[in-house]
């Protein structure tokens, strides 16, 4: 019987698992990879998907046969969810098969440590040859031993705001502090144009906007020395109770569901005056200005301009998102996948995307701060420098593993969540404190 | 015994050519034991094997790429003093309680209106099963683009008819949230319920509940005393089955709400799901996923008893 | 029939049913209507005063074409089918088997064996996939099929084997007997006698165990990579909702065609379908 089942599994499938139990690798090899000897190596570049699409296209379209032309190598760029890359990566390492290259947001490549090949020589030519890396790029692809990968881009993050909203309750430059802000937000909120910010669990817009928010007031997780959590402090406490306030008088209620994308579909709706994201939302209106159109009827992304996030008592801070690429351990073509990230992140390479990007990303190299596109669209031109002076979560210590999973379990944003929601400040402030301190043992 | 002696001595008469094989599969344990075996070797590859990893997993400190070390029970205590654990778990227990009582309510609801003769009839029985054939991914997006805050139909709705002023923020607020899961859970499990106690009441026999009529007794106490206890057997299985569905739930959280807001709607599965894949701590994924299990199987035992005991009578 | 006046006709019976059926098919409705609305339309706040959400003036094919074109949807198609089909034949084969074994064969342990097959139903996805990632590595199979072919059938062989135990316990062993005693062997009546007349059962279970491998999220979320290997579970999850936009108009679409092989089944093998629920539930 069992003979039959055999039997049967082979004539059904052809090889497959079935040869793994009765003993052909070479079999399985052959079957469940495309044979790719005749025209190369192949190297498969998992990415997020881009809030720009015409940058997506544009690897499509033209990266992939300039590699095939340059390198010889079949490259497949796949994109995916920028939330379920973590996911992805988990389970690729576990299974240990799955894409060659991951592009990976935050300090995620401090998680995964132990499962990247070392890209140092790549990583020090480019920086050697580009200017030098930003700090904050440095900080997450490189756990102070070896670069686990090799940084690609900075989202930067401004506040895209309605400039008429914003005037007509008498703010003709954007609010600098949060005491205006939420003057501002109350007045708009007023007039059904609330302001609107995340408090879901995304990997983008909530932590961009709520990490820098605690730092402003003088809030951090943790010492310089990266051993102490001093998150159960007065600023802290000053800036949940603040949170709570600001988020009732300004802000549009449904932000405790949203995720990354949502906040851009509220602002291209109409239904919020202001919020902190990439400036895809002013790309997307510019690019389609019919579709995107004001109350009045007048294109939408004529009325939109960018500013920077309010000061608060301790400064102005700011998080903005990079990305790296990680070259994983698996990978069979290490050689291939190699190659292709250091041609990729090659000026010539990378200038196509860079264009493509419209100013969205900054490269993670500070060469591309002089790049022509900045005199382009002066909408665009407060982007230019997000990536000087950024800090990442874990500050005042280092961006390591810790602070990545401290990221990951959105602590930080659900100490707010829960304050908004009805829990006493201090409570909440306690309970994170112990969250993190849990990690940081 | 008696009866394969005789076979056996016909058969050499009849069919000379059996083979040892053959002659070993007239042993009922053997046959038994061959016919077994796929499935003892599929299941015990894919589901006891990983079983005990999974539990030696939960043991010890493994993350994403790093083999662990035996830790003992540290990751079960540390899940005890993890409030974003107990969150879940109570969700999870309100989610099947919840859920359930009102599949059972509407599914028998449901039920006795079908059990009526009328035109159509097959068809719609035929259609309302849809929301359970489809795939649950698939039919909770297109209930999350109707909660939607910013597109909801359900508001517009709503607020046509008069019965809401301002919006209804299904999916941020974190009661509401919740109520929203189950709403689809519901209407995903109605069809199965409603499907199932139909055939059950089908069963009984009309003449009971004609004698109880012609007795005297109204509707409610017709069904109460004569209809619901012949139904009890097959409500059991069905709320049994049920129950262990809805305990592990994953793909319905995961794409309506991803566990949001604020761990609101967090379950056992997918915050095992979090944590073990998305961040990367297999251990404590693991330790979450195996404390399930014992809930699980109490409730089950549970169940199982109950039906034992009504089986009975 | 509900005696009494006609209006207790409608208030006990017309008006519930009817609001029943409005409820669980409203939404498949909504998918419909939202794949043939132009974007335009799809992103109007329903507080704007023309948002008309129960009908579109102007449908459109483009979600569907674009779903098509652009995305790997029929490879998804392709994918699940095929993962389907071959799972639920494996266990079918299975569960035919060991649900004969279980209810026709006496032997020991043949409860503890039943009930064993009975807990691995309650054993937690979650808890499999990690160490089931470790299995599928050594075994090679990430990122295929294959990984998902030989997975699946943990949940579906008990499910198989309660419902054809069932199916089992209801025909007579005196067919059996009879067979014997004519001279067939065991296995020969098993195969010749008893199982033609569970061909039913086999349907039902058949298409059970395919609308529940079609319905499968969470091995095929962890162990397929690339986007040709993907379901269309996975595959619309993941690819079509894209940065900014969730593409809600492709996502319906591929929500609604998704769904379509499976309902086109299941309306070819209703009473089948229906049986077995019932047959599993009773059995």
């Amino acid at each position: 019987m069992t003979r039959i089942h055999r039997r049967k599994l082979l004539q059904l499938s052809g090889a497959g698992a079935v040869a793994a139990k009765t003993g052909g690798l070479a079999a399985i090899l052959a079957t469940s990879r495309a044979p790719a000897y005749a025209q190369g190596a192949s190297v498969h570049w998992l990415r997020w998907n881009d809030f720009v699409p015409s940058s997506d296209k544009l690897l499509r379209e033209k990266i992939v046969p300039d590699a095939a032309k340059d390198l010889g190598i079949t490259l497949s760029v796949e994109t995916i969810n920028g939330n379920d890359i973590q996911a992805r990566t988990t389970a690729a390492i576990q299974s240990g098969a799955g894409p060659d290259v991951i592009c990976a947001l935050n300090n995620w490549p401090q998680l995964y440590a132990e499962s990247l090949i070392d890209v140092s020589d790549i990583a020090e030519k480019i920086g050697k040859d580009q200017g030098g890396f930003y700090d904050e790029s440095t900080v997450v692809a490189n756990n102070g031993k070896k670069w686990l990968g090799v940084p690609w881009c900075i989202v930067g993050a401004r506040n895209s705001y309605r400039k008429s909203w914003f005037e007509a309750v008498g703010y003709n430059k954007f609010p600098e502090t949060w005491d205006e802000y939420r003057d501002a937000g109350k007045k708009l909120k007023a007039k059904g144009q609330p302001l609107g910010q995340t408090l879901g669990h995304s990997f983008g817009d909530p932590p961009t906007f709520w990490y820098p928010f605690l730092w402003s007031f003088g809030g951090m997780e943790v010492e310089k020395d990266g051993k102490k959590v001093v998150l159960d402090s007065k600023a802290t406490l000053e800036s949940v109770k603040y949170a709570v306030a600001f988020w009732k008088d300004c802000c549009d209620e449904g932000g405790l569901a949203w995720d990354d994308s949502s906040n851009n579909r509220a602002f291209l709706a109409g239904t919020i005056s202001s919020t902190l994201n990439g400036a895809s939302i002013y790309l997307l209106a510019k690019r389609e200005p019919d579709k995107y159109q004001s109350e009045k009827g007048t294109p939408l992304f004529q009325d939109i301009l960018h500013g920077a996030l309010p000061k608060g008592t301790a400064g102005q801070f700011s998080y903005q998102l990079p990305h790296t690429n990680m070259l994983m351990g698996y990978s069979k073509q290490q050689d291939a996948a190699k190659k292709f990230i250091a041609w990729i992140h090659s000026k010539p390479v990378y200038q196509a995307w860079f264009d493509s990007q419209a100013g969205y990303s900054v490269g993670a190299t500070t060469v591309w701060e002089d790049d022509p596109i900045w005199s382009k669209d002066p909408v665009m031109a407060s982007f230019r420098t997000v990536g000087r002076g950024a800090h990442f979560p874990g500050y005042a210590g280092p961006a390591d593993r810790r602070a990545a999973e401290v990221l990951s379990k959105y602590i930080i944003i659900d100490m707010y969540a829960k304050a908004v929601q009805g829990m006493p400040a201090e409570d909440a402030v306690k309970w994170a404190t112990s969250e993190v301190a849990k990690i940081y043992t | 015994m008696a009866i394969s002696e005789a076979v056996t001595q016909r058969a050499f008469v009849q069919a000379p050519q059996r083979s040892a094989a053959t002659r070993l599969l007239e042993d009922e344990r053997w046959l038994a034991a061959a016919l077994l075996l796929p499935t003892i070797v599929l299941l015990g590859l894919f589901i006891a094997y990983p079983f005990v990893e999974g539990v030696l997993l939960s043991v010890t400190d493994t993350r994403v790429g790093v083999p662990g070390h035996f830790i003992g029970l540290a990751n079960f205590k540390a899940l005890l003093s993890d409030s974003i654990f107990r969150v879940a778990v109570w969700n999870t227990f309100v989610y099947t309680a919840v859920a359930t009582v009102f599949k059972l309510a509407l599914g028998l609801w449901l039920a006795l209106l079908l059990n009526r003769n009328f035109k159509g009839k097959a068809f719609t029985r035929a259609f309302i099963l849809l929301p359970f054939i489809i795939p649950t991914v698939l039919s909770t997006f297109a209930w999350k683009w109707m909660f939607d805050p910013t597109f909801s139909v359900i508001n517009w709705s709503l607020f046509q008819l008069g019965l809401i002023h301002g919006r209804i923020n299904w999916l941020g607020d974190p009661y509401l949230a919740l109520i929203s899961v189950i709403i689809v859970n519901v209407w995903r499990g109605v069809p199965f319920f409603a499907i199932s106690l139909l055939a059950g009441l089908q069963t009984i026999n009309p003449e009971l509940e004609e004698a109880a009529a012609i007795d005297g007794a109204r509707p409610w106490q017709r069904f109460w005393h004569v209809t619901w206890p012949l139904l009890l057997p097959v409500t059991m299985v069905v709320v049994l089955f049920s129950v262990i569905q809805t305990f592990a739930d994953f793909q319905l959280v995961y794409v309506l709400t991803g566990g949001g807001p604020a761990n609101a709607t967090q379950l056992f599965a997918t915050y095992a799901y979090q944590i073990g894949v998305g961040t990367g701590l297999l251990s404590e994924g693991a330790a979450i996923s195996l404390a399930m299990f014992p809930f699980l199987l109490m409730i089950v035992v549970v169940q199982l008893l109950y039906i034992r005991r009504v089986e009975v009578h | 029939m509900i005696e009494g006046a006609k209006w207790r006709r409608w208030v006990y019976f017309y008006i519930p049913l009817g609001v029943f059926v409005l409820w669980l098919l409203f939404p498949f409705y909504w998918m419909l209507v939202t794949s043939v609305r132009p974007d335009r339309e799809l992103y109007r706040p329903w507080m704007a005063p023309n948002y008309a959400p129960f009908w579109t003036a102007h449908p459109t094919l483009v979600h569907i074409t674009d779903l098509l074109t652009e995305t790997l949807f029929i490879r998804w198609m392709a994918n699940t089918l095929f993962i389907a089909i071959v799972s639920t034949l494996i266990s079918l084969f299975c569960g035919l088997l060991a649900g004969y074994a279980l209810s026709r064969l006496k032997f020991p342990f043949a409860g503890s064996l039943g009930t064993g097959i009975f807990i691995t139903y309650l054993v937690p996805q979650t808890l499999l996939f990690i160490p089931l990632a470790d299995i599928i590595r050594n075994f090679r199979l990430g990122d295929t099929p294959w990984a998902l072919i030989l997975t699946y059938p943990t949940f579906l062989i008990p499910f198989c084997t309660w419902l054809l135990m069932g199916y089992f316990k209801a025909i007579p062993r005196e067919l059996e007997e009879c067979a014997r005693i004519d001279g067939a062997t065991r296995w020969k009546a098993m195969l010749y006698i008893v199982f033609p007349i569970a061909v039913p059962g086999i349907l039902s279970a058949g298409i059970f165990a395919f609308t529940l491998s079609w319905n499968e999220f969470i091995y095929a979320l962890v162990f397929l990579s690339s986007a040709e290997q993907k379901t269309v579970a996975v595959g619309v999850t993941s690819e079509l909702v894209r940065g900014d936009v969730f593409y809600w108009g492709q996502l319906m679409a591929g929500a609604l065609l998704g769904s379509i092989p499976v309902a086109f089944i299941y309306s070819f093998f209703v009473e089948y379908y229906v049986a077995g629920l019932t047959g599993s539930v009773k059995g």
